[in-house]
């Protein structure tokens, strides 16, 4: 036993001692992302997205000659190996920018750590309206759900429907997206039914169902991830629950029409809506099938793309110090249309976006913008 | 009204899976006085085994898979007992529930190593369910209600009226007694894990066709076993079987009263209100408190 | 670089707080407490919605303190009636149930959105913001809950608590009120654990309820296995040990495509090293009583 453990730490020192080495010609920028855990299925997707924008940005010249390098650090989905992962960038890597975990919890949770050590936080999937007030070094290209929860309730009343329940995730992303969508769509003069709150990663939901089912509803928002929602909407075809499903942008996925078939039939929500036919789409499109062939393109991964070309040209222009990006960040956002559409950045590090619906027809995903 | 008659169905379908763990652990807590952490795993085995071999490449039958499954389940639960439990025969209870902790965290991660952490369903195919006046029902859970029903029939007819089934239910209900009268203990030990292990499999396989698996389902299908337990009176199998529908009933009722945002805290309310005020269960003797 | 290992030790000093209370339920009076977190948690809540509404640092951790030694009073009063393996259990499920009120009681605990920008420490118009500073402080107030508690395990009440432990009926043949003795171990543990939650959510300044989950109490149980005979001296290394070997992990050189394994295979080895501790070495954990045939 004690032979092992000695072993053990003589293998973490070596490794530290390597980890330490730094090359020269080098810019290296720090990356936090769920590689394990719950929401390691995305991470790896946002991680292909990164590293496809940063070897082409290496191509072409990388930053002002050097080449740009992301130093990956597993935040495991959770607050507090997140919070322990961007205090080793911070302080053994010596980072000038770290692009942000996903999940606005975790997102939430750095931000004050940056924000003190004066570094750079950029984030590409985090919706949370609260970190628009994040700080000074908080950016994100992703939009805040306070601009989708108006989207899903503008697409209930253009639907035609006045009542409505709401079952949600209960997180920060289900729970903000749904006061968000309250709000509006009883300004709007909507009613909501019910306010039904689900736990993620549960197998049976049918308990929250029959509340639903209580409403014989013409129509149901349903504010749910893929994996919860193929569960969901299965198990609410097997109740013979017959109502217009209307959700939000994180169920749009081929893989729910995969794992809940004719369950989702006629489903349809809204999304942050960038073209998919813009030049720069389809250059983005191209560039991802020659790097790795017939892998689909993951989820939020046009984000992640935008977010690491923008971070090089403001390294490019503002140089290597957190300072100097935080300038050159709202400068060389001016204007920058990339794959996910215009990205200035507003005062707060905030972008706007345009919505758009999807629906699911014969078993396809519809986007219309 | 309609959603009254809906909850009454789901909690007795729910009752009679839980039923089944239930009678397996009291089983194992009646005879080796520890609340075994790990018997939510074979619920899980149970599942996932019969998970593998309906899946390709195999495409097993789901009849098929599930004999399979149930006897891959009763191998793994008596490599526990020679590899762990064997050797703490007289242990304090705590380091056996220490040690099924540990085998729990150990077998449940590594179903997720080897399968991942996501929610997977066996390959049956999406309808409607039937409408019967209030109450709508899939044709899966009609089967899984009458699985049940014959497993717990089997299990009566086992208990009641074979030798070997008399005995056991002797130690578990009161080991004493049981063994003034000289019954082979170790024997009836593995075959208290063999019967377990049975009823986790079946049960496990039932609970993931009628909802869905993953990793970690074990754990919440555990405690909802031990509030049945309870309820029973340790080592009570009647009333284990009883002590299982009164929890599916309570989940499923209770949320009409409770917010639903509670729901999987009801067992573990259930457990408290039980050990405080009748530790002895509502059915039984004094027998498991200590 | 020293600011990274900074951050470890703050990490291990909170965690051997939280590691000490349990060390003095578990492994000197035999309260298997399997809800442990619940009190991390509501001290963590306690003190940050308390500073968040504007009290100074010392004000919401001193109440936060009274919070959960009040609630842990309260329940006392119910679950101490029972022993064993029914007493863990009623904790956990008392554990579990917390967990879902930090959850679901948005209108205090915001839910699951979580409680940002929790104020940092200041005593006095001293501020703790750096990490320097943190390690000290912390460092200091975990001296001074060893202190404490190795100094009640010497005294007469750690000798009853022994006592308890080791063979209650007769503890309380001899005039102990065992009932009174093991509340007040139950109280020292959780406040120990409730100042340990507080310290956490006035370090990491954000906390949600999956911070509190069952997870750490066995991370927990596991430090005082490991701690071994060495009472409450081992539970204090060990935590750093184990925390330290959480984060060693960072620094192996493993592929990409191995990352999804690491947080499950560390979990699969707390299950290993839990199962071979109480296999190899059970005095680690339980004083076998002389003679226990009773049950």
């Amino acid at each position: 036993m004690v032979k092992k453990f000695v072993m053990f730490v003589t293998v973490i020192c070596v490794a530290l001692f390597f980890a330490g080495v730094s090359h020269a010609g080098v810019v290296k920028i720090g990356a936090v992302q769920p590689l394990s855990g719950n929401l390691a299925v995305y991470g790896q997707g946002f991680k292909m997205a990164i590293d496809l924008a940063t070897a082409e940005i290496n191509a072409k010249g990388g930053i002002n000659g050097k080449k740009l390098e992301i130093v990956y650090e597993d935040g495991k989905g959770t607050a507090k190996d997140s919070v322990a992962a961007v205090r080793k960038l911070i302080d053994i890597n010596k980072v000038p920018l770290i692009l942000g975990p996903a999940a606005s919890t975790n997102f939430l949770a750095v931000a004050p750590i940056c924000e003190n050590a004066h570094v750079v936080l950029i984030g590409a999937e985090s919706a949370s309206p609260a970190i628009t007030k994040a700080g000074a070094y908080v950016f994100r290209v992703f939009p805040s759900d306070k601009l989708q929860g108006k989207g899903v309730a503008e697409l209930v009343e253009k639907l035609g429907y006045k009542k409505v329940p709401v079952l949600y995730i209960n997180n920060d992303w289900g729970k903000g997206l749904k006061d968000v969508f309250v709000a509006n769509f009883t300004k709007k003069g909507g009613k909501v039914l019910a306010e039904i709150p689900y736990d993620q990663g549960k197998t049976d939901y049918r308990a929250q169902l029959l509340q639903i089912k209580r409403f014989n509803p013409k129509a149901a928002v349903a504010l749910v991830y893929v994996k919860d929602g193929a569960v969901i909407f299965k198990q609410a075809y097997e109740l013979g629950i017959k109502t217009q499903w209307i959700a939000g942008s994180a169920a749009k996925s081929g893989k729910l029409v995969k794992l809940a078939g004719k369950a989702v039939e006629g489903l349809t929500g809204t999304y942050p809506a960038f073209s998919n036919t813009s030049p720069a789409y389809k250059a983005f499109a191209a560039a991802w099938k020659k790097k790795y062939g017939d892998k689909k393109i993951g989820i939020f991964a046009e984000y992640n793309y935008d977010m690491v070309h923008l971070v090089a040209r403001a390294l490019a222009k503002g140089g290597a110090t957190p300072d100097g990006i935080r300038k050159a960040l709202y400068k060389v956002s001016k204007g920058y249309v990339g794959v996910t559409g215009d990205k200035t950045f507003d005062s707060n590090g905030d972008v706007g976006s345009a919505y758009g619906v999807w629906s699911v027809k014969d078993g396809k995903i519809i986007s219309k913008r | 009204m309609t959603i009254f008659f809906q909850s009454l169905l789901d909690g007795l379908i729910a009752g009679s899976i839980y039923a089944l763990f239930a009678a397996g652990l009291t089983l194992v807590y009646g005879t080796l006085h520890f609340i075994n952490f790990a018997h939510g795993e074979l619920i899980m085995a149970g599942a996932f085994l019969a998970y593998l071999f309906m899946m390709p490449p195999l495409l097993l039958s789901p009849l098929l898979s599930g004999i399979f499954a149930v006897t891959g389940v009763v191998l793994l639960a008596l490599l526990m007992d020679k590899t762990v439990f064997s050797r703490l025969r007289n242990a304090n209870p705590l380091l056996l529930l220490i040690a099924s902790l540990g085998l729990s965290l150990l077998l449940q991660n590594l179903a997720q190593v080897l399968w991942g952490a996501k929610i997977r369903a066996f390959p049956f195919p999406l309808q409607r369910g039937k409408v019967f006046g209030p109450v709508v029902i899939t044709s899966v859970q009609i089967t899984i209600l009458w699985v049940a029903a014959l497993t717990i029939f089997l299990l009566y007819l086992f208990l009641k009226f074979s030798r070997i089934g008399k005995a056991v239910r002797g130690v578990a209900d009161n080991p004493v007694l049981a063994k003034t009268f000289g019954v082979e203990s170790e024997k009836i030990i593995r075959i208290v894990w063999v019967v377990a292990a049975i009823l986790a499999a079946v049960g496990g396989i039932l609970v993931a066709a009628d909802t869905n698996l993953e990793p970690h389902m074990g754990i919440v299908n555990l405690v909802r076993a031990f509030a049945a337990v309870l309820i029973g009176g340790a080592g009570n199998v009647w009333g284990a079987l009883i002590g299982g529908f009164i929890i599916g009933l309570s989940e499923n009722l209770g949320v009409l009263l409770l917010p639903i945002g509670y729901k999987d805290a009801i067992a573990f309310f259930i457990i408290i209100l039980i050990l405080l005020f009748r530790p002895e269960g509502l059915f039984g003797t004094r027998w498991g408190v200590r | 670089m020293t600011n990274y290992f900074l951050h470890i030790l703050v990490s291990g000093e909170i965690i051997a707080l939280f590691a000490m209370g349990l060390q003095l339920e578990i492994g000197e009076t035999g309260l298997y407490n399997f809800g442990h977190v619940a009190f991390f948690g509501i001290g963590a809540y306690a003190s940050s919605l308390l500073s968040l509404a504007g009290l100074p640092f010392l004000v919401s951790l001193g109440l936060a303190l009274l919070i959960t030694g009040g609630v842990t009073w309260l329940i006392g009063i119910p679950i101490l009636r029972l022993r064993g393996d029914y007493f863990g259990l009623a904790m956990l499920g008392f554990g579990e149930i917390t967990r879902k009120i930090f959850l679901n009681e948005a209108w205090l605990t915001k839910g699951p959105m979580g409680l940002p920008g929790i104020p940092r420490p200041s005593l006095f118009g001293f501020d703790i913001h750096t990490l320097p500073r943190f390690a000290v402080f912390y460092g200091i107030l975990v001296i001074l809950v060893y202190l404490m508690i190795r100094h009640i395990v010497r005294s007469p009440l750690g000798r009853v608590f022994t006592a308890i432990r080791d063979d209650e009926l007769s503890a309380s043949a001899i005039g102990k009120n065992t009932y009174g003795f093991r509340k007040v171990c139950l109280i020292t543990g959780a406040l120990a654990a409730g100042l340990a939650g507080a310290l956490w959510a006035h370090y990491i300044t954000f906390i949600s309820p999956s911070d509190f989950t069952l997870n750490e109490t066995i991370l927990a149980l596991l430090i005082i296995v490991l701690g071994g005979n060495w009472g409450i001296t081992g539970a204090l290394v060990s935590s750093f040990f184990v925390i330290g070997f959480q984060e060693g992990l960072r620094f192996l050189p493993f592929p990409d495509t191995f990352g999804r394994y690491i947080a499950p295979v560390q979990q699969m080895i707390f299950g290993l090293i839990l199962v071979l501790l109480v296999l190899n070495r059970p005095g680690n954990l339980i004083k076998e009583r002389p003679a226990s045939a009773s049950d």
